[in-house]
């Protein structure tokens, strides 16, 4: 499993020209009217759609069309109107994403890096670097940036005109300054985000968390076994490895205020700077009203019914206008329940909990796409030296490939042949979310299957 | 490890009964897989068995209620084009667009419009990313230097009772360049029912008539048209040739405009045709299958039979493989049904299910024809068209019992003919919405038999079971003799062991990719026959397998790496997926590529290994794998299909070729099945067949 540099560069780039060749076929491909990879929210289309209304002064929000921030339209509306002969439109976007795909993947590296690091020191504490050396380490930034960079999730959204490239930056900035101990950073990357598509706003707990009390480490407990064991009380243990472990016990377990609190000032400052910038470039359009009412109240309130590969669409659809706002409630409440008890039982592991909320955010999004799933995919990596022994990998993978090519395929029937219907489609949809469903909750007990595994091995 | 040794000190709890019965599956897989399979073939060969009657499902089509009111006046209307037609042909004035004109004229006469349709005759070229995308963002190609054309020409009436927001399509196609006799007859027919629709009171919906000029083809014609129908084209003045400007006026209007109806409710394409071997009664040929494997809705085909056969008298027919009636296995399945029906009704009266030797194999030819051409993907006519745009078409032609040039036989032929399209279109008329009342999904095993998707799935699934369940039986094995027998420091990572075999059917997968595409280069090429065309397609592919040997790793080199069980494994769950897609794609190829690929992957293993078990069980194995492997490899399969059927004096190896053109030139789905999803499988089984 062990990359050398050489060849991990060779493969970091070999993505990014990949993408280009791709590129030069994106009008072929036409992956941006795919429903799997442009949702109303993210767009491009849309977007030059707001942009050219905004330069006829008119709202970008008129016609709903334009659902995304007013901060995106001038960076990249500029950019969706100028075209080159002989090659594709969005040429200059594509080319932006691909930037923001590579800046993504070496931050998640860097993140992974982090991680490594506290784990190896964590381990070393704990006296089971043995731990390490039996389960083979895994160089997991590299890993996770390589299959953040080769996910065919991660090439279609790039290449298929759609904005979430830059929520993912965000998001992944987020962590990084987290992991990193920059309240700043992560407070423009967890503001920007919330700004750009809202729910990244729950990521607010693990990115404290990560702030107070550092990288992933071995729960607590196991510390104060280790410290209990070396002071020789009620333990039964092996003489020879107590001798040896390391008298760097202190309590590590201490939530630091300090960071927390900058973060907290940092994100009134950033969103206070966010809301100003799209006070000014809307004051003519209804203001910040009319913005959250067409981004925040749009994802919320679930309008636009057209297909994609969530579950939301076809509830709503169906459903009797005056129950709407109860199973409204109802829904977006499923994200929230879960918060809580996965925060309990995983605040030792802040970063693995921001995996774990991503992904439940990817599957219970009012307009899902396929580069949600390309994000937590990529941050799966990062966690591959704990879920080794994760189970169903196999099964998870063939689902995966499954119904990426089973969901076209549906809705081709659907909608260009007409010898399906809705429920064929949709049912790629049930069965894409219970596979998530799947990989959330085997990857949640791997991790804690493995912590109990080093609680054994310094009980033994 | 400690974790798992806590976990089985623990009581275990009773596992659930799903479980169970997987777990209880797995362990038996090759017996599960045998039964299924001996099933899946039963089932299949049943088919004929477990055909229903067609019956008519939507009410409103009400067919046959109304006399038809097609009267001898209509048809001597009819004989009239036809002299006039023959006569312009004996005057050799049929090259230009004299027939054209004269159509139009008698189109606007009697009271439709009229205009005329010009096309470029557009060879059907493969373009590797356009495979099922929508023909909307197609680009019109510049017109090069040998462009030609050719000209429609349409007709409509717009419906006295209707809002102009529904039409029902007719079309006869015709070659323009050289009108025959029943070319003739068809424009005649087809003028005679568009003059009698246009004094009719009852019609709902526009009738549009396409004259479709097929010298490039039935189908191109009609698609162009339909295109132009369905995505506005802006013609700038150059487009429009300098010399039909000026001629094309039409009583002060001008017939170049591109006229429109309705949204299309149904289409019927029908032609006379002579046939060669005389026959008791008058016949109707009924062709349906459209690009894909897709069918009209069954109740247009049940409404065109019920028609011919109740009212008007003909014999209907559908397409048969007449191979199959003589073989005698066939007649030895049939006899042996029989014989077991009549036992089963000796036993008890009420079994009978009425099962006759003829008849089963009659329905087992047709059976047979109906999903070969669902499987080619290639529509049977120039109604493949319609179903692009999600219109109900079918083609039916005429074959009268004596010879045409007779003028009695001529008039009654006609007047039957057009009372029986008089009578569809009425019952179309009829419908309040798009036909959804009946089945998309079936296939014929006789004009009034119909095997529908609950059906014919039956024996599908009974095929693609054991794919999963041995998938599953491999991969646990494996896993359980591989943490057996290595020290501790190795297992990790060993639930994901299996990435090393997936490595190599990814890397399979990737060159099927890249051999599949290379005919788009290949044929860029001028100058190449088939059969050279097919060496360098052969060699390239070779190249590049061994060039990702190369660069990627054979699978042997680190043959500690990917083990045999795991490969397979791997190998299965892949070729699942890609049969359960088919099977949603194009039910009929994946049935036949199931029948196919199935066997082989459940027996494949490696030559190498001695198989522990009876002497008469490896026999078999060594016997069945190399002959699988022989018949599973899609040229060979295909080669000797087409030496059986039509000898094998015809053919060689430019024939692949020729077929795999044919299949990418009209974007059939079963060429790409057979390139990334049979091919892979069967270059797996010979890696695994060799495996050291």
């Amino acid at each position: 499993m062990a990359l050398t540099r050489r060849s991990y560069w060779a493969l970091a780039v070999g993505s990014l020209i990949f993408r280009l060749i791709l590129i030069c076929f994106s009008d072929d491909l036409n992956l941006g009217s795919r429903p799997e990879v442009a949702t109303p929210v993210t767009s491009l289309r849309r977007l030059a759609e707001g942009y050219w209304l905004k330069n006829s002064s008119m709202s970008p929000y008129s016609g709903s069309m334009y659902h995304g921030s007013p901060l995106l339209l001038p960076v990249l509306g500029p950019l969706t109107i100028k075209r080159v002969e002989g090659l594709p439109s969005h040429l200059f976007c594509s080319s932006i994403f691909i930037i923001i795909d590579f800046i993504t993947a070496m931050l998640i590296r860097a993140t992974g890096q982090k991680l490594m690091s506290t784990n190896h020191q964590s381990l070393q504490r704990l006296n089971l670097s043995c731990v390490q050396e039996t389960t083979g380490c895994t160089n997991v930034g590299d890993l996770a940036s390589l299959i953040f960079l080769w996910n065919p999730f991660t090439l279609i959204t790039c290449v298929g005109s759609s904005t979430s490239p830059i929520d993912n930056l965000m998001v992944v900035l987020a962590i990084y300054g987290a992991c990193s101990g920059l309240p700043s950073l992560a407070a423009f990357g967890w503001v920007v985000a919330t700004h750009l598509s809202l729910y990244p706003a729950i990521l607010v707990i693990p990115v404290i968390l990560l702030l107070g009390y550092g990288p992933d480490v071995p729960p607590s407990k196991l510390f104060l076994l280790g410290k209990s064991d070396e002071s020789g009380s009620d333990y039964p243990s092996d003489k020879t490895s107590s001798k040896q472990r390391s008298k760097d016990g202190s309590p590590i377990y201490l939530f630091s205020w300090r960071p927390a609190l900058c973060f907290i000032l940092w994100s009134l400052i950033w969103s206070s700077y966010i809301f100003f910038l799209s006070f000014i470039s809307l004051k003519e359009f209804g203001g910040l009203s009319e913005m959250m009412k067409k981004t925040h109240g749009f994802i919320l309130n679930v309008e636009d019914l057209s297909p994609n590969i969530g579950v939301f669409w076809y509830f709503f659809a169906e459903v009797f206008e005056f129950f709407r706002s109860f199973f409204l409630i109802v829904f977006h409440i499923n994200i929230l329940f879960m918060l809580v008890p996965l925060v309990i039982r995983l605040r030792h592991r802040p970063c693995f909990l921001a995996f774990v909320y991503i992904a439940i955010m990817s599957m219970l999004k009012s307009y899902p796409s396929v580069g949600d799933s390309a994000l937590y995919l990529g941050l799966l990596g990062l966690f591959a030296n704990e879920l080794a022994e994760m189970r169903f990998s196999f099964f998870l993978l063939c689902g995966y490939f499954g119904i990426s090519l089973l969901s076209p395929v549906m809705h081709n029937l659907w909608i260009w042949r007409g010898t399906g219907n809705a429920n064929f489609y949709f049912a790629t949809g049930i069965a894409y979310a219970s596979l998530q469903t799947v990989l959330i909750v085997e990857s949640v007990s791997t991790i804690l299957k493995h912590d109990r595994m080093l609680r054994n091995k310094l009980t033994a | 490890m400690p974790a798992e040794e806590d976990q089985t000190k623990q009581p275990r709890p009773r596992p659930r009964l799903i479980v169970l019965i997987a777990s209880y599956l797995v362990s038996h897989s090759s017996i599960f897989s045998v039964v299924c399979c001996i099933a899946g073939l039963i089932a299949i060969l049943l088919l004929p068995v477990l055909a229903k009657n067609t019956y008519i499902s939507e009410n409103a089509l009400m067919p046959g209620s109304a006399n038809p009111v097609f009267s001898g006046q209509d048809v001597s209307e009819a004989i009239r084009l036809v002299k006039d037609i023959t006569e312009m042909r004996k005057m050799g004035k049929t090259t230009g667009i004299e027939i054209q004109r004269l159509i139009v004229q008698r189109m606007a006469d009697v009271g439709g419009e009229a205009y005329y349709h010009k096309f470029q005759s557009q060879s059907n070229q493969f373009h590797p990313l356009r495979f099922f995308s929508c023909d909307s963002n197609l680009v019109l190609t510049k017109s090069g230097s040998n462009t030609s054309y050719g000209l429609n020409t349409v007709g409509i009436i717009h419906a006295p009772h209707g809002d102009g927001k529904e039409a029902i399509v007719l079309v006869t196609p015709y070659n323009g360049e050289n009108v025959e006799l029943n070319d003739a007859l068809s424009l005649g027919l087809g003028f005679s029912i568009f003059s009698h629709l246009s004094h009719v009171s009852w019609l709902a919906k526009d009738i549009v008539w396409l004259a479709a000029d097929a010298r490039y083809g039935e189908y191109s014609s009609v698609s162009a048209w339909l295109k132009d129908y369905h995505n506005p084209v802006f013609f700038s003045s150059e487009n429009v040739d300098a010399n039909m400007q000026n001629t094309n006026m039409l009583n002060g209007r001008n017939a170049d405009v591109f006229k429109r109806a309705g949204t299309m409710a149904a289409a019927l394409v029908f032609k006379i045709t002579e046939k060669m071997e005389r026959d008791s009664r008058d016949s109707l040929n009924i062709y349906a299958e459209a690009s894909n494997g897709q069918m009209p809705n069954l109740d247009l085909i049940n409404v065109v039979h019920y028609l011919a056969v109740h009212r008007q008298g003909f014999r209907v027919t559908i397409g048969k493989i007449v191979y199959l009636v003589n073989s005698a296995w066939l007649n030895l399945v049939g006899q042996i049904l029989e014989w077991s029906n009549k036992l089963a009704k000796s036993l008890n009266p009420k079994w009978n299910f009425g099962i006759l030797s003829a008849d089963y194999v009659e329905g087992v030819a047709t059976l047979a024809s109906s999903m070969y051409y669902q499987a080619l993907g290639v529509p049977t006519g120039s109604h493949g068209a319609f179903r692009d745009y999600q219109v109900d078409a079918i083609t039916f032609t005429f074959s009268p019992r004596f010879y045409l040039n007779n003028e009695n036989v001529q008039s009654s032929f006609l007047l039957r003919g057009g009372r029986l399209i008089e009578g569809t279109i009425r019952s179309v008329n009829n419908l309040l919405e798009k036909f959804h009342q009946s089945f998309f999904l079936y296939m014929m095993t006789a004009p009034n038999k119909f095997v529908s998707v609950g059906v014919y799935m039956i024996g599908f699934a009974l095929l693609a079971l054991p794919l999963p369940v041995v998938a599953a039986a491999l991969f646990l094995n494996q896993k359980a003799t591989g943490t057996a027998g290595i020290q501790e420091a190795k297992i990790a990572f060993q639930s994901w062991k299996w990435l090393h075999a997936a490595r190599v059917v990814l890397m399979i997968h990737l060159w099927a990719l890249i051999a599949s595409l290379m005919p788009y280069f290949i044929s860029q090429i001028s100058n190449l026959t088939a059969t050279e065309s097919m060496l360098l397609w052969v060699v390239g592919s070779i190249s590049i397998l061994l060039v990702l040997y190369m660069t990627l790793g054979s699978p042997y080199s680190r043959s500690g790496d990917v083990e045999w069980q795991t490969l397979k494994a791997v190998m299965i769950a892949s070729v699942t997926i890609g049969l359960g897609l088919m099977s949603i794609i194009n039910f009929a190829t994946a049935q036949i590529g199931a029948l196919l690929i199935v066997p082989l992957c459940l027996l494949v293993r490696p030559l190498k290994r001695h198989m522990q078990g009876a002497l008469s069980l490896r026999v078999l194995s060594l016997v069945c794998n190399p002959i699988l492997v022989v018949i599973g490899f899609p040229p060979a399969a295909l080669v000797l299909v087409k030496g059986f059927s039509e000898g094998f004096g015809g053919v060689s190896i430019g024939t692949v070729w020729e077929v795999a053109e044919f299949l990418w030139a009209w974007n059939s789905a079963t060429y790409l099945y057979v390139f990334l999803v049979h091919l892979p499988c069967w270059v797996l089984c010979i890696q695994i067949l060799f495996h050291p």
